[in-house]
């Protein structure tokens, strides 16, 4: 609860106090009937959620890499990219909207720093965008191909399974288009609804031959991020819309609004490039009851709930950034839970078929004995992402402490 | 005399009014019909196109005015209440394109059918539903149409398939529901809309070779207000002619701002089809003021200046309304009294789409 009293001492724009009690009282009772009856008649049922379900937590700063620079998450992305295009003169960026900046700001400034040869828009075609891509990178020069939201992937899907996964393979190496990677922000962000809230990745995990990789954070992201553009094989970077800007608090609000915690979304990145290996999941946290995995915003969600669980029950939790979804770190996760005993995997997308489903299957094969309580998925239901409803579908802090619990307590 | 005392009478009913303005109204002399010349359409594939004459009844010139100035206060109603954070998530708004939505209806029956992308309101309102239920739906509520759960992008009404988000997805879809009027036999057709950025998707084309091979009873439309998002016609198409585009589909271009060419041209596309002759495609030249949501801006690529001109010489109400008064069958009172009645109209549908609950869990 402490965190929804500080934020509730910066909601700035609430107009009754009638409906912040309505959305305390939500937070309050995890999964209670009570909060699932609608807004009773004396409450502004004009007023909607303010809040958002995550508190972003930035990584200390590290000194290994040379000079910092204070970055949001779309800063970390351009830095990257400014990067690449600086030390690779093959390295050309397309997609829709990119040239003025993007719709998300991730390619501001690139286009005047290096030419319209190498910054330039598409039409809106995202098959095309990803078949062009292709092309490109199996020449050998380096694409990076974005596509405007995750959710517009799906009239590429054939192209990223059936020609850039296959294409080494199909060609017995002779040809390759390594040198792809394609960016896309991806997840959640309040007001998204169908079409702007989606993860995908769980499609592209039933697919060899191509590499997908989502950060938690701007430090994370810049280093992933060029790891991919640097990895030969095909890449896709998926990253979490939300956490693009700042709005620390108020997020639900419009894109375009500024709000003042902007400085809560921000790391130290350093300036230079740098590399964080890809395949490698990162053991946050360490404990001894517990493993908690997620990727992206969800790491948030789930630190959350490994402090939450430390002080109500006493229960020392292990927080695994997996990092890249496929390939996936087994033996990171696999040790964990040898040692834990307990695993709960978190994620947005829907629950049936997700990729909780595949972590799962490896871990009771490898760690069966091991294992003191079935294997727990808190994910998103098996419906399409929903408008008005979002703050039921996405599994909150509370979603996972009640799942944690049950797990402790089997 | 009495006619008309009978047409005004139904026009000001169940609105609360100020009986002065009634007597105004009652007094003059209207004309009951004027003809009008009309743009000529470009034709691609075709020897004839539309008639440049058309007739315009004072029946139907009060009904498009009232439905197109609906449409628009609807727009910028749903426009105060999204500043107001009362509807969330995305909001395309279509004023300055009411004379598409007003006159592709006009040019055809309610028993044919219609699918178009997200910018969708004008089209729900013009293929059946209140402004209430539009509302309600937008702010997410019970009422709406689609009970509050799909938004400002996903409304549908009998005979209207939405209201779809993916750019472009749905004109496979309309070619599908062209196959389907075929089957039925009753003679219907099916409007696929889709936009200028759109038009350079690749599904567009599959739909197209479809719908010519099999003669598909499809209008297809692109309306094209020149910008896709942010970008403008020029910089996104090879072509910019957007009624060409189909290549072996028959096409002809539209001046969208005048709602009797759009009339005219649904028409004939219409006729067309219904004849057999397989598809036809239709290019809208429009312009919208706002931008491509609400979260747009609009003058980050296009100037004030220009949106400035086009509400100054193009608007489409105002050219109705130009038309109405100088020939006599409507006062300049008489279209303000409609005026506002169709705001008073629109802020009631707004309260209510704003108290009422919300959808269930």
């Amino acid at each position: 609860m402490a965190a929804v009293s500080v934020t509730a001492g910066r909601l700035l724009r609430l107009r009754a106090a009638g409906a912040e009690g309505y959305w305390r009282r939500l937070r309050g009772t995890g999964l209670a009937r009570s909060f699932l009856q609608p807004a009773s008649a004396g409450e502004d049922a004009a007023q909607t959620r303010q809040v958002a379900h995550f508190t972003f937590q930035p990584d200390p700063e590290t000194r290994e890499y040379g000079q910092t620079q204070k970055m949001n998450l779309f800063q970390s992305i351009t830095s990257a990219l400014d990067n690449s295009l600086a030390k690779d003169p093959t390295a050309v960026i397309f997609g829709e909207d990119v040239a003025f900046g993007g719709v998300f700001r991730c390619t501001v400034g690139l286009r005047d720093k290096y030419g319209k040869d190498r910054v330039f828009n598409t039409p809106l075609c995202e098959q095309g965008i990803v078949g062009f891509g292709i092309g490109i990178a199996v020449t050998g020069a380096t694409a990076i191909a974005e596509i405007q939201f995750a959710d517009y992937i799906f009239p590429a899907f054939d192209q990223i399974v059936n020609e850039a996964a296959k294409y080494r393979y199909r060609s017995g190496d002779l040809f390759n288009c390594g040198s792809l990677t394609i960016r896309s922000p991806w997840g959640c962000v309040g007001h998204g609804a169908l079409y702007h809230s989606q993860s995908p990745e769980a499609f592209f995990a039933h697919c060899p031959g191509i590499k997908v990789v989502i950060p938690r954070s701007p430090f994370q992201a810049k280093g992933l991020l060029l790891s991919c553009i640097e990895d030969k094989n095909p890449c896709i970077f998926f990253e979490p819309k939300i956490l693009y800007r700042a709005a620390g608090l108020n997020i639900m609000s419009s894109p375009c609004s500024v709000l003042n915690d902007k400085k809560k979304k921000m790391e130290q990145v350093p300036v230079e490039p740098y590399n964080i290996p890809l395949s490698q999941a990162e053991v946050i946290q360490e404990g001894s009851d517990v493993t908690l995995v997620a990727w992206g915003t969800q790491v948030h969600v789930i630190r959350e709930v490994a402090a939450m669980a430390q002080e109500k029950l006493g229960v020392s939790c292990e927080i695994i950034d997996l990092r890249t979804i496929i390939p996936w770190d087994v033996d990171t996760v696999c040790k964990s839970v040898i040692k834990t005993g307990r695993l709960l995997i978190s994620h947005e997308a829907p629950l049936t078929g997700g990729f909780a489903s595949e972590i799962s299957s490896t871990v009771q094969e490898e760690c069966f004995l091991n294992l003191e309580a079935p294997i727990s998925r808190v994910c998103g239901y098996d419906t399409p992402f929903p408008h008005i409803f979002e703050p039921f579908y996405i599994p909150d802090k509370w979603k996972c402490y009640d799942a944690l619990r049950k797990m402790i307590n089997y | 005399m009495r006619k008309m005392l009978a047409a005004v009478s139904r026009v000001l009913s169940g609105a609360a009014q100020k009986p002065a303005s009634r007597v105004l109204v009652a007094s003059r002399n209207f004309a009951n019909d004027a003809t009008f010349e009309i743009k000529k359409c470009d034709l691609h594939r075709l020897e004839e196109g539309p008639p440049v004459t058309t007739v315009l009844t004072r029946e139907d010139g009060l009904k498009y005015y009232r439905m197109m100035q609906t449409v628009r206060r609807m727009e910028l109603k749903a426009d105060q209440l999204y500043k107001q954070k009362i509807i969330r998530g995305f909001c395309h708004l279509c004023d300055g394109q009411e004379a598409c939505c007003v006159g592709l209806e006009a040019g055809i029956n309610p028993t044919d059918h219609l699918i178009t992308a997200y910018r969708a309101h004008g089209f729900t309102f013009t293929r059946g539903l209140s402004v209430r239920e539009i509302l309600a739906e937008l702010t997410g509520r019970r009422g709406g149409c689609a009970k509050g759960k799909g938004g400002s992008m996903h409304m549908y009404a009998k005979n209207f398939y939405g209201g779809n988000g993916i750019v472009g997805a749905q004109v496979p879809l309309g070619a599908g529901i062209a196959l389907a009027c075929k089957y039925n036999g009753k003679d219907e057709v099916c409007l696929t809309l889709y936009g200028d950025g759109a038009a350079n998707q690749g599904q567009i084309f599959e739909a197209y070779n479809m719908a010519a091979l099999w003669k598909l009873p499809c209008i297809f439309i692109c309306e094209n207000n020149r910008y896709g998002m942010g970008t403008s016609v020029e910089r996104a198409a090879a072509s910019t002619d957007y009624y060409k585009r189909g290549d072996f589909i028959p096409g002809l271009r539209v001046d969208g701002m005048d709602i009797l060419c759009v009339r005219e041209a649904t028409r004939f596309a219409a006729a067309y089809c219904r004849s057999g002759k397989g598809p036809i495609l239709m290019e809208l030249q429009t312009y919208r003021y706002h931008g491509h949501s609400m979260s747009d801006p609009g003058v980050s690529y296009r100037t004030r200046e220009e949106i400035q001109e086009v509400r100054s010489k193009s608007d489409p109400i105002m050219l109705l309304k130009d038309r109405m008064v100088n020939s006599n069958l409507a006062s300049v009172e008489e279209l303000k009294e409609i005026d506002v009645e169709v705001r008073q109209g629109v802020s009631s549908s707004s309260s209510f789409g704003t108290q009422i609950t919300l959808p269930p869990v």
